[in-house]
């Protein structure tokens, strides 16, 4: 359906636009420049900064261009003496009371006042009373607030609703007394900072950066987070070799996410110049000796040998290789090329906590992208907790929800804070989540599956009714919980639901940054999980070479299989739980200071840019296997540039095929990896193991009626945000400190106990 | 340690703990019968907040933890909500709130007065609660008794046609 | 204080000197009723939209919009729910009529809101009530169900297929809250923030329904109006401007009160010299707001002789407007100054903060006037002043802003030797002051 054009004239000169377009953007996008503060795109209309004035002909007063939708035939002037003039005020009026403090303000430099005020230029000081007075104090850990600097423009109260739907800061008050905050003066959410970003003003502040660096003083790198599966843009701000700051701020970075950011992404980087990273390669010349400091090339030369002498002596299947969803898929490419192909091993995995092999192997329909998900009509999601572990998605779902109407619904056999948005939350006893899909899958099994998921009668039915009323697009989502074969199913539902007016899209929802990357890379192609490698030492396996380190629950019981290898090398950042028993351990470039691509959830192929040097001694991990390999007498010929590496992974991946990185350039607009989608499989195999499999379940069990917290997953201290003190008092509860005027900080001891201000 | 800074009185109130009030059965009928009047629960926040006050003296933290609970609202929602009205408290007030119209007509019909009288007579300012917490004075704007100015509201009783006379009679007669 | 009508039969004041006014029996025993009777046996919704439009009624909220056609934007198809809310939050200074309409006649508001119920199809109304005007809530709450034990009220009114119910509700203290979609922000539970229009609350209001906000008063008028029919009502007042209207006189007069008049009123200046007992202790007139704090402020010149019809058009003409019908004198003791200051920070504390000229802007000026009252003003602050609310004027949110505007406008402009005085004191070069452009 071609959208219908209207005619406007702007400024004396004629443009077509799409019906229904709004004012503000259509001048925008003809360069007619308009100031705002309050006016944020896709976030509820505020209208009250009254910057956007315009002049519109039969109509009284100047009206605010970001409350009007485009008529034909309108004729509009943005520009005139009375414009000026109104424009002129409103500023005036904001900085009224506002203090004149940027020299010592965080946002000085990069402030969209400060900015006006400049463009403007000109600028008389009328106002020579007394500002009105606020004091500075915290919010949270993360959040500082200077309540004086505020203009109101609601951003942060909206993105808190609408984004993160925790509406958590509001504002008090009224009049002129009017005060962005919360109850009891203590912000207690999911501390995304989101809030701090779409601040125009230096009135929210990054509490973990304040009085750091000024904002010309930091180069801005444009890169892909390294923590969940959503894969955001985001800018990092350094200065001489440290990492200063996230940000995902519209001026320095425009990806899928916008200017959205979790905690994690946005405060949890300080691991990345802190003192506990591995400085050098350490080798353990003894079992149970100490890790002694080595140069590069006695520990390239050791780790060589030892392998060697392991293959030599048990064949190549007894060398684990064990690659990471944390690193690049270069990285993991090299891994399992110096697997496969130099090793010659059948045994190499990841450490990533489920594999969606079985999904892409069978995958029925296309991925959809986080967009896809803002404008979806219909979002189904089976089991997974997006707003704790894909905050991105859960964001995106909200605003399907709440902006676009859409109809969410969520099976699930807790009451995760994602039910708040849905239209229907179906709670399914804990572990059913394969019932579901089975149930979906083949209705002659809805009784079942109802029987097993401890659900009402007619539910499927209606799930299934409500895709079938769909107009527009459908989403479905699932987490870790589904069994291979319902992964299998589950991948080929777009088969049968799509239809002419209806796209049907897929949307796993896999932990990692690189989850999807490792899998396309080849590193969980044999199957074997983390666990099922550990549980392989002593036959076959004897040595392992490590990338990153094993997840706890992976480790757990299974420490002794590691203190059994005949030699164990971990490239890592930090010493860990799995270092503990390494015999060699080389230090690691962190994602901010290696150049590489992610792969997200979306099947986006992202860069990552470095924008510090290697700390200390540490090297890219790619570049470290490269190396190892040289010693091993195969020179996989990519000298010192990730790009070449890429090169062969989009000549030797079909998904990847004609990828480059400057193909892969633009965040603004990402590049999915073209997945083969497969036409109606035959799946009758599958879906008889997975009915046995749903028959064989208990069927009884209590349905968890308690609401997680919000935070329980993404305060979680691993061994990343362990190094951040912040995430320490905010998985201690976050409590509210003696006096909100000093940093959280400062107000515990190294135990995170809270310091008494009495003492 | 002891250098930190004390925490300067905010305009909000303090942190609002795990205590939730509790009302005997007839407010608790009284409150229904306000919810019934609405399709949304929200929309008896006003009402709502009257009870408690007048139930626990200003919306104190367990009143505003009850309020939350019963209109299925965050604290915040509560929060900005009694923060914009005049007449919710959310600290506490005497037991008697003399309210002076200080607007126009009550002006210039001898508002200044009044205020002189009544402050002299309490020995406290406008804003301030006399120490033995039986009364506060407030200057507030326009109650709707222009025509008969000047006047106070002694929490929800009108007062009119003041003279010192009628103030002394008035607020002696408080007990 | 005197209540009562002057030069007209009274409509709306009828009843207000019978004992026990209040009570559905004396209400009735003096045709109370008799309208909702008419409407539900003989008239169809669109019978009555056509009397009130025919009646010339404009709203006596303040904004003097045309009632029926209010009432005629409300879609008819909407399969929504419809709500009729009265707006009885009367906040504006000077302005009390409201509150003395409830207090003594609380069935015939219950009766207007019944047959305006009628015409809109709402089968749920509300009543909102500043909160401080807690007797009144009582007062209809007591009303509210006589008649609904009478069968007035609930279902099946008079035995007919009519069914409405009409719940009070309070306000808490805020008087952007009689802005009607601020009023609506605070009917749902929320800050009373006014909302953008369009919408209008016509078509989606409470609840994102169609709803009608009516001020008392006009709701008071209804049953007038259906009894003797629109043109008939019209035709006590002039043709744009049709019925009574009810006064609020505040201030330095003899007779404050609430005085009922027939709209085009003929003049002002008898209306205070004669019908409100003329001036306090026998000073002299200096001033006049007509129509409550938020119109122009009208020096006695513009009285005296000048025959203001006391009406929509008249006042305009006279240089003000009708607004709320606050009418507030005052006598050569006031100064001018002081008054608008006082005025203003009214809009100060009562600025809801949403947009940045009237938050800003009113927090402004009255820090200027505060530091000009202290001796330091500037022979430029009258200047000053006339730009900022230039600045506000026009460019605010709701109207607000602009009320705040206005007051200061004209006084500076009206009596600028009550501002030169000001400025004068502080010892400056008063020649400048002289050159203030006032217009
Ligand atoms: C700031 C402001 C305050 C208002 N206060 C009141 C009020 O107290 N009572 C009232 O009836 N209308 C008030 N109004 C007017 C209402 O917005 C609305 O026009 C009126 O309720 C409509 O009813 P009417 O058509 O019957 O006059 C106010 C308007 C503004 C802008
Ligand atoms: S003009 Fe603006 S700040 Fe003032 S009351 Fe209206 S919306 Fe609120
Ligand atoms: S952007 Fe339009 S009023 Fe703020």
């Amino acid at each position: 359906m071609a959208t219908e054009v209207i005619k406007v004239t702007i400024n004396g000169k004629g443009f077509e636009v799409p019906k229904g377009a709004r004012l503000i953007d259509v001048c925008r996008d003809k360069a007619f420049d308009i100031p705002s503060f309050c006016y944020y795109a896709d976030l509820a209309l505020q209208a009250s900064c009254r910057m956007c004035l315009v002049r519109i002909e039969k109509m009284p007063k100047l009206q605010t261009s970001c409350t009007i939708i485009c008529t034909d035939g309108m004729v509009v002037t943005t520009q005139s003496d009375e414009i000026e003039k109104a424009q002129r005020s409103m500023l005036e009026f904001l900085l009224a009371n506002h203090p004149l403090d940027c020299p010592v303000c965080d946002r000085g430099g990069e402030c969209e006042l400060q900015e006006m005020t400049f463009d403007w230029g000109g600028l008389e000081e009328r106002f020579t009373e007394k500002k009105n007075y606020h004091p500075e104090r915290y919010l949270s850990p993360i959040v500082a607030n200077d309540p004086q600097r505020c203009i109101l423009c609601k951003r942060c109260t909206r993105v808190c609703d609408e984004w993160m739907g925790e509406d958590a800061i509001e504002a008090g008050g009224r009049g002129a007394n009017t005060v962005i905050g919360t109850y009891g003066g203590w912000l207690d959410c999911s501390q995304c900072g989101n809030c701090i970003e779409v601040c125009p003003t230096g009135t929210l502040l990054d509490g973990t950066y304040r009085h750091q660096a000024r904002p010309w003083e930091l180069s801005q790198t444009v890169s892909t987070c390294n923590y969940c599966s959503d894969g955001c843009q985001m800018s990092l701000g350094s200065r001489s070799g440290d990492l200063m700051r996230v940000v995902a701020r519209d001026r320095y970075v425009n990806g899928l996410n916008g200017e959205f950011l979790c905690i994690k992404g946005r405060f949890g980087h300080p691991f990345v110049n802190h003192e506990e990273r591995i400085r050098m390669p350490l080798i353990r010349y003894k079992k149970g000796g100490k890790l002694i400091p080595a140069t590069w090339d006695e520990a390239i030369r050791h780790v060589a040998r030892k392998l060697d002498e392991v293959a030599d002596a048990h064949g190549p299947n007894s060398i684990g290789v064990v690659g990471s969803p944390r690193i690049t898929n270069e990285a993991n490419y090299l891994l399992y090329k110096f697997a496969t192909e130099l090793v010659g091993t059948t045994n190499y995995t990841t450490t990533d906590a489920f594999s969606l092999r079985p999904f892409f192997d069978n995958l029925g329909g296309p991925l959809a992208t986080h967009r896809d998900i803002r404008y979806a009509k219909t979002i189904v999601l089976i089991g997974g907790e997006p707003e704790e572990l894909q905050p991105l998605t859960g964001k995106q779902m909200r605003q399907a929800v709440r902006n676009g109407a859409a109809n969410l619904i969520i099976f699930n056999s807790r009451r995760i804070r994602m039910v708040e948005q849905a239209a229907q939350f179906i709670h399914i006893l804990p572990g059913t989540e394969d019932a579901v899909v089975l149930a979906l899958a083949d209705k002659s099994h809805d009784k079942l599956g109802t029987k097993q998921t401890g659900i009402d009668d007619g539910l499927f039915e209606t799930v299934r009714q409500a895709i079938a009323d769909t107009q527009g697009d459908v989403v479905i989502m699932f987490s870790g919980e589904l069994s291979p074969e319902a992964q299998a199913l589950i991948a080929q539902l777009p088969q049968s639901l799509r239809s002419d007016e209806r796209r049907v899209l897929l949307h796993p929802l896999p932990l990692y940054n690189n989850s999807v990357g490792a899998l396309d890379m080849g590193m969980m192609d044999t199957g074997t999980s983390a666990a099922q490698m550990l549980d392989a030492v002593g036959a076959p396996v004897r040595a392992m070479y490590v990338v990153g380190s094993f997840l706890p629950n992976q480790l757990h019981n299974r420490q002794a299989a590691l203190s059994k290898l005949d030699f164990l090398v971990v490239q890592e950042l930090f010493e860990t739980d799995t270092t503990a028993f390494a015999d060699v351990v080389l230090p690691a470039a962190s994602y901010a200071e290696i150049d590489g691509t992610f792969t997200n959830n979306d099947g986006f192929v992202q860069r990552v840019r470095q924008s510090i040097p290697p700390v200390h001694q540490s090297k890219p991990d790619w570049m470290i296997t490269a190396q190892i390999a040289i010693e091993l007498e195969m020179n996989f010929g990519f000298e010192l540039s990730a790009s070449a590496v890429f090169r062969e992974i989009a000549d030797r991946i079909p998904a990847y095929a004609g990828l480059r990185y400057p193909v892969l350039k633009d965040e603004t607009s990402p590049v999915q990896a073209k997945y083969k989608i497969t036409d109606s499989r035959d799946l009758s195999t599958e879906l008889t193991t997975l009915r046995q499999r749903v028959e064989a379940m208990a069927g009884s069990g209590e349905k968890l009626s308690e609401i997680p917290k919000v935070g329980h997953e993404l305060f979680k201290i691993g061994t990343l945000t362990d190094k951040v003190p912040q995430f320490h008092l905010l998985a201690s509860g976050n409590p509210r400190p003696e006096t909100v005027r000093v940093s959280p900080l400062y107000q515990i001891t190294v135990d995170a106990q809270l310091v008494n201000s009495e003492s | 340690m002891s250098q930190l800074l004390q925490i300067q009185p905010l305009s909000q109130p303090v942190d609002i703990g795990d205590e939730v009030a509790s009302f005997s059965p007839e407010v608790e009928k009284e409150i229904d019968r306000h919810l019934a009047k609405y399709p949304v629960p929200r929309s008896g926040i006003l009402p709502l907040m009257f009870i408690v006050q007048r139930e626990r003296g200003y919306l104190d933290p367990p009143g505003v933890a009850y309020l939350a609970n019963r209109l299925r609202l965050r604290i915040t929602d509560i929060w900005e909500v009694a923060t914009f009205y005049s007449m919710l408290n959310t600290k506490p007030v005497g037991r008697y709130h003399v309210q002076i119209c200080k607007t126009l007509s009550c002006k210039i019909m001898g508002e200044p007065g009044i205020t002189e009288h009544v402050c002299n007579k309490l020995g406290i300012k406008p804003g301030e609660t006399t120490t033995d917490g039986k009364f506060t004075v407030s200057l507030v704007e326009c109650l709707g008794s222009c025509g008969t100015a000047p006047m106070f509201q002694v929490d929800f009783d009108y007062h009119e046609n003041l003279t010192p006379q009628k103030v002394d009679q008035i607020l002696d007669s408080l007990t | 204080m005197f209540i009562g009508a002057i030069g007209c039969e009274p409509l709306q004041l009828a009843r207000v000197h019978l004992e026990n006014s209040r009570t559905l029996e004396v209400y009735r025993q003096h045709g109370g009723y008799e309208a909702l009777q008419k409407v539900l046996s003989s008239m169809s919704p669109d019978d009555v939209i056509n009397e009130v439009k025919k009646s010339a009624l404009r709203g006596r909220g303040g904004a003097g919009f045309p009632t029926g056609m209010k009432w005629s934007f409300v879609p008819k198809d909407s399969p929504k729910p419809k709500y009729v809310v009265c707006n009885a939050d009367e906040s504006e200074p000077g302005t009390f009529k409201d509150r003395y309409l409830m207090e003594r006649d609380p069935h015939m508001l219950i009766e207007g809101m019944l047959i305006a119920a009628f015409a809109l199809g709402a089968k749920t109304n509300y009543i909102y009530t500043r909160g401080e005007y807690r007797y009144l809530i009582d007062i209809m709450d007591v009303a509210l169900d006589e008649a609904r034990a009478a069968g007035l009220l609930g279902d099946k009114i008079l035995n007919s297929n009519f069914s409405s119910e009409i719940y009070t509700h309070t306000g808490a203290g805020a008087y952007i809250c009689g802005e009607e979609t601020a009023l609506l922000s605070s009917l749902e539970g929320m800050r009373g923030h006014p909302r953008m229009k369009p919408p209008f609350p016509a078509v989606s209001g409470l609840y994102a329904c169609p709803t009608v906000v009516n001020n008392v008063e006009t709701l008071t008028a209804v049953p007038d109006i259906i009894k003797m029919g629109g043109e008939a009502y019209q035709k006590l007042g002039t043709e744009k401007s049709g019925g009574t209207k009810v006064w609020s006189v505040s201030g330095h007069v003899n007779r404050p009160g609430v005085y009922e008049l027939p709209m085009g009123y003929d003049d002002m200046e008898k209306f205070i010299m004669e019908d409100c007992g003329g001036m306090l202790n026998g000073r002299q007139l200096k001033a006049v707001i007509p129509g409550g704090s938020s119109v122009y402020i009208m020096r006695a010149e513009q009285v005296i002789g000048k025959d203001v019809r006391m009406d929509y058009e008249g006042l305009v003409a006279g240089g003000s407007s009708v607004g709320s019908g606050g009418f507030i004198v005052m006598d050569d003791s006031v100064d001018v100054f002081e008054s608008t200051r006082n005025l203003t920070e009214f809009y100060k504390h009562e600025s809801c903060g949403w947009c940045t000229p009237c938050r800003e802007g009113t927090d402004w000026l009255v820090k200027v006037f505060k530091r000009i009252a202290a001796g330091n003003g500037r022979p430029e602050d009258a200047q000053l002043m006339l730009d900022l609310c230039d600045n506000i004027e026009g460019k605010s949110f709701c109207p607000l802003g602009d009320a705040a505007a206005w007051p200061i406008q004209s006084a500076i402009k009206r009596f600028p030797e009550d501002f030169r005085k000001h400025l004068v004191r502080s010892g400056q070069n008063q020649e400048r002051l002289d050159e203030v452009r006032l217009t």
